[in-house]
């Protein structure tokens, strides 16, 4: 940590390197955040860096002592995600899109299957309550600390670790669920 | 009166995170165990899944030159966190600090060579790698660095399966995509420039057709290159998974398969800039 830290106070006083290493450590969290949140590619490619764009403009205003940087830039994204619901004025459930996993290219079989299995993933994840969604998209998503996702949403630790339990036994009928029925089919 | 379950499940997850297996936890907390282990094999579906969502390298790095431009009218252009004035009396001193701090800094990178993920010393080898991607004098230089450091990325992932670390796993292999991604975006944005001077060329000369004799011998080194480093990293990763604890295989595995695909990808794009 100490060592953020002091990346994080260069990158105030204007350190493009260190504001890159930050970038570099945040992007891909950032993007699969809310691509969970979204199920969109393009949207969350923009919100993305929008929050980084974001995050640039505010970033003097950041103090260390206040809140961890990685709730800090989680907040905007978050923020981020909110206000493009609002404006689309949409609720939280999207497709997925067909090029999600474009980083390679396997099989069109085995692309089929990782698609479904996001998908299935996405879709389980967005049948849980605003709260324990929002927990678990941090904490496995984001790769948030549990502190760091309390800091984030504003809620004390042990609200974040009931959340998360609950979210994951929410989960697990779910995804219970979903192999039951491929077994029926 | 003993731990909340959710106390637990919490402390496991942060443990599972760190590269401990379900078992270890599960022995920890053996009251829970029937629960936790219920619950933790959700959990691993669920990470495993998250872990496949990446960005598109091709669009991050566009998205980076974005944001440049909008720190340069921020800030006013690039400045280094180490720019100290040098009074006049003093000047001796503060060379000779210079001198310390740059000794320093080329014993730390020295050390940092062979560190690995979570070690005190790992930032420093990343920050001279980039330092050494700036330096790279031109594409073919820049295309073999984003090699050598994909290569070094697949060769720590073999230290961290033996270690158990599977989240570090997962994020290795993605840095390994992320190199050999930015190697076919060099690539591509040369067939473009390639493209548009093609276009704008009143007609062919004796020197262009050099040049593209160069570039074209420039690409068969890397292709050579790539397919070697293909060979070597997976036969490194292959027999990590040999080794590696039984929990981490299937991980391993799969991570393995998608490094694979990287490389095939990367192999393809260059190969077929090559035959155009």
């Amino acid at each position: 940590m100490p060592v953020e830290k002091d990346i994080v106070s260069r990158a105030i006083k204007g350190d493009a390197e260190a504001f890159a290493e930050l970038y570099e450590k945040y992007f891909g969290k950032i993007y699969r955040y809310i691509y969970l949140r979204t199920g969109n590619q393009t949207e969350a490619e923009d919100l993305a860096q929008e929050v980084f764009a974001k995050a640039l403009e505010a970033i003097g205003s950041y103090r260390w002592r206040d809140i961890p940087f990685a709730s800090w830039l989680f907040r905007i994204a978050h923020n981020q995600v909110v206000d493009h619901f609002r404006k689309q004025g949409k609720v939280e459930r999207v497709e997925l899109e067909d090029n999600v996993v474009a980083a390679d290219e396997p099989s069109p079989a085995l692309v089929a299957e990782r698609r479904f299995e996001l998908e299935e993933l996405r879709d389980n994840i967005s049948k849980l309550s605003p709260a324990q969604r929002e927990v678990i998209t941090l904490r496995f998503g984001a790769e948030l600390s549990t502190a760091e996702v309390s800091e984030a949403l504003g809620k004390n630790t042990g609200t974040v670790k009931a959340l998360q339990y609950n979210g994951i036994v929410a989960l697990r009928k779910l995804m219970l669920g979903d192999s039951q029925r491929w077994a029926e089919r | 009166m003993g731990r909340k379950i959710e106390e637990i499940l919490d402390e496991c997850l942060d443990r599972t995170f760190a590269g401990e297996t379900i078992e270890d936890c599960l022995d920890a907390h053996p009251r829970e165990a029937s629960e936790l282990e219920l619950l933790l094999n959700a959990s691993c579906a669920v990470m495993r899944g998250c872990a496949a969502i990446r960005p598109d390298p091709a669009f991050k790095a566009r998205a980076w030159h974005h944001l440049q431009a909008i720190f340069h009218d921020r800030f006013g252009g690039i400045r280094s966190a180490g720019v100290v004035p040098i009074w006049r009396r003093a000047w001796t001193m503060a060379m000779a600090g210079v001198l310390l701090v740059l000794f320093s800094c080329v014993a730390v990178v020295a050390a940092s060579t062979n560190a690995l993920p979570d070690e005190f010393l790992y930032p420093a080898k990343l920050a001279a790698e980039r330092v050494r991607m700036t330096l790279a004098l031109s594409d073919l230089g820049e295309a073999k660095l984003h090699l050598e450091f994909a290569e070094r990325r697949a060769y720590e992932m073999v230290e961290v399966a033996q270690q158990g670390k599977a989240d570090r796993l997962l994020v290795l292999a993605g840095q390994v995509a992320e190199h050999l991604g930015e190697l076919c975006v060099t690539e591509e944005m040369k067939e473009v420039a390639e493209e548009a001077s093609a276009a704008l060329a009143p007609a062919p000369s004796l020197s262009a057709g050099t040049e593209r004799s160069d570039e074209g011998t420039d690409v068969e080194e890397l292709g050579a290159l790539l397919s070697q480093s293909r060979e070597e990293s997976l036969e490194a990763l292959e027999d990590a998974l040999a080794r590696a604890p039984e929990a981490l295989k299937p991980i391993l595995r799969r991570t393995i398969e998608s490094v694979a695909k990287d490389y095939d990808r990367t192999i393809s794009i260059i190969e077929s800039g090559s035959n155009q």
